[in-house]
């Protein structure tokens, strides 16, 4: 029998790789977060905890913290329950559900880049959603959606649900293909409600798949929103959609403060870590 | 079943909600910048195919696309060939060690690359690699290796022990017993690795624009469409970009609808 420990070394060439290119880099923030750092071709000097002080006493952060909030309450709140009862509706095969499936599948096979450009066209001043309105006759409601600081970020986040809530619903229809149909047909048989039967049977037996994908939607809104506000907003008008996601990046490429950088980069991974502990809380598996 | 018209009716409009940018993206692509503005949901009343060649000029979308596939293939084949030996020996193996690597996988998993972008800028300054296709191809993979590793073991669980005990009998070695027996059987697993990794590779846009950098020689697909945009944007020639960028994709799904629909909720259904 080759059923011995040795063949665990075949393992080691791809724990030295990720070693080196991910949890490397993820030390090394914690360190960059105490040097004073002007950009990547100049001298770092350490200053300890210095960047921490000015982090949290500057105003930008302040804002960052307050819309990346605004975001994650908004967005996975809203994308979750509705993705669970679209992809509950997509599993029950109604009429038309494979040309459903295909439009929901889609956003996930575009990339951040092409969302971006996309959204560029649809709402900019003369874009389609201006285009939309003044057809229904709703003129005044035409806005420069990405310039005004009233709308900036409740466009960022409308995109973030436009992609988020199909895409989820074809993995929890996927995961509600997998409970036995004679469960729910039963439910339905002793008079139990549409509504009641999605919530009240289906719902505890994903439970568990629900709190994952929750937690995923929630690192990805919380850690990802940089690129699509590096391509629609720059973080403006002013700090209106600038999220600590984008201020990680910001502060490194274009303000040139890396150690600043670094010390969001940190509050990033604690409030991940955070927002995990909570969504657990929340969504405890009681085995009802 | 009964009905259920409410259900019915914001499906549909959730649908339509999603195809009408995808629409308008369409149109756009054929029209100019005017009748964009005048005529927004409207069919081009002249197609103005010029814009494609426009964008393919402007971005330098061919050499761009070819960074891309090259990219993409190299990191590919560099994530599988350090995936599937890992995988092989965690579903051989069931002691401590074997669950502290799984472990580590499960938790690199949960962390989005992103967290440590800067960092990985300064690694790839230090490797003096910044500013090249190479660092991608390398980084790429790393990143890829939790989720993969975790699919691909598995699969490779599913392979019957007394096939194992019988080709070891045979005095097959770990070699032959990857390339003949676990391979073979788990390659459904090792398929929708390689879609959903392909996908994830193709689609990178941050550490492909802050490493690889948009110099027109090396940059990504996803790099070269945004400098599409300036002060005065011709949105038709952006949005003729933006179709021959993602119509590679859309070709793939349409080729093998099922199994790339398979491998991209195995990517998120593994637990």
């Amino acid at each position: 029998m080759t059923r011995s420990p040795r063949v665990l070394w075949l393992t080691v060439p791809s724990l030295v790789w990720f070693a080196v290119f991910s949890v490397g880099p993820l030390v090394a923030m914690f360190v960059i977060a105490t040097l004073r750092w002007k950009g990547l071709l100049y001298e770092p000097t350490y200053i300890g905890l210095d960047n921490v002080t000015k982090v949290f006493a500057d105003p930008t952060f302040h804002a960052a913290v307050r819309n990346s909030l605004i975001q994650v309450a908004v967005a996975i709140p809203v994308m979750i329950p509705l993705a669970f009862m679209l992809g509950y509706h997509l599993n029950t095969k109604p009429r038309g559900y494979r040309i459903l499936s295909v439009l929901y599948f889609s956003p996930g096979l575009i990339s951040i880049s092409m969302t971006g450009m996309i959204f560029y066209g649809v709402l900019s001043p003369n874009g389609g959603v201006n285009g939309l309105l003044r057809g229904l006759g709703l003129d005044s409601l035409a806005n420069a959606w990405l310039a005004d600081p009233a709308t900036a970020l409740p466009s960022l986040i409308a995109i973030d649900l436009w992609r988020g809530i199909g895409w989820t619903a074809v993995l929890f229809a996927a995961r509600l293909a997998s409970v036995p149909g004679e469960v729910i047909e039963a439910a339905q048989i002793d008079g139990a409600g549409r509504f009641r039967t999605m919530w009240q049977v289906a719902y505890p037996m994903v439970k568990d798949y629900v709190r994952t994908l929750t937690m995923l939607q929630f690192l990805w809104t919380l850690f990802t929103s940089a690129a699509l506000i590096l391509l629609l907003t720059k973080g403006g008008p002013g700090t209106s959609s600038t999220t600590l996601s984008y201020l990680v990046y910001a502060k490194a490429f274009s303000m040139r403060d890396l150690g600043y950088s670094q010390v969001v980069g940190v509050v990033l991974l604690v409030l991940g870590i955070a927002g995990m502990a909570l969504i657990r809380v929340l969504l405890r598996g009681d085995n009802r | 079943m009964r009905k259920r018209p409410l259900a019915t009716v914001l499906s549909w409009l959730y649908a339509l909600i999603l195809a009408a940018p995808l629409y308008y993206l369409a149109v756009s692509a054929l029209k100019t910048n005017i009748e964009i503005f005048t005529r927004p949901f409207a069919l081009p009343a002249a197609w103005l195919w010029e814009n494609f060649r426009t964008a393919w000029e402007t971005a330098r979308l061919g050499q761009a696309l070819l960074n891309s596939v090259l990219i993409s293939l190299v990191a590919i084949v560099l994530t599988l060939a350090l995936a599937v030996p890992a995988a092989y020996a965690l579903a051989r193996t069931d002691n401590r060690a074997a669950r502290v690597v799984t472990g580590a996988f499960s938790a690199g998993f949960l962390i989005p690359p992103f967290a440590a972008l800067i960092p990985t800028v300064v690694l790839a300054i230090k490797m003096g690699l910044f500013g090249t296709r190479e660092f991608q191809m390398l980084f790429l993979p790393a990143s890829a290796l939790p989720l993969s590793v975790l699919l691909l073991t598995q699969f490779m669980r599913t392979v019957p022990a007394a096939l194992v005990e019988s080709a070891a009998l045979d005095g097959a070695g770990h070699w032959r017993l990857l390339t003949r027996v676990f391979v073979p059987i788990a390659m459904p697993g090792v398929v929708s690795v390689t879609i959903l990794q392909l996908l994830t590779f193709w689609n990178e846009y941050l550490f492909a624009l802050t490493i690889t950098g948009t110099a027109p020689d090396v940059r990504t697909v996803q790099v070269a469409l945004p400098t599409l945009v300036s002060d005065a944007t011709n949105l038709g020639v952006l949005a003729a970009g933006t179709v021959l960028t993602v119509l590679p994709v859309y070709i793939a799904y349409s080729l093998m609808n099922r199994r790339m629909q398979e491998a991209l909720t195995a990517g998120a259904v593994k637990e």
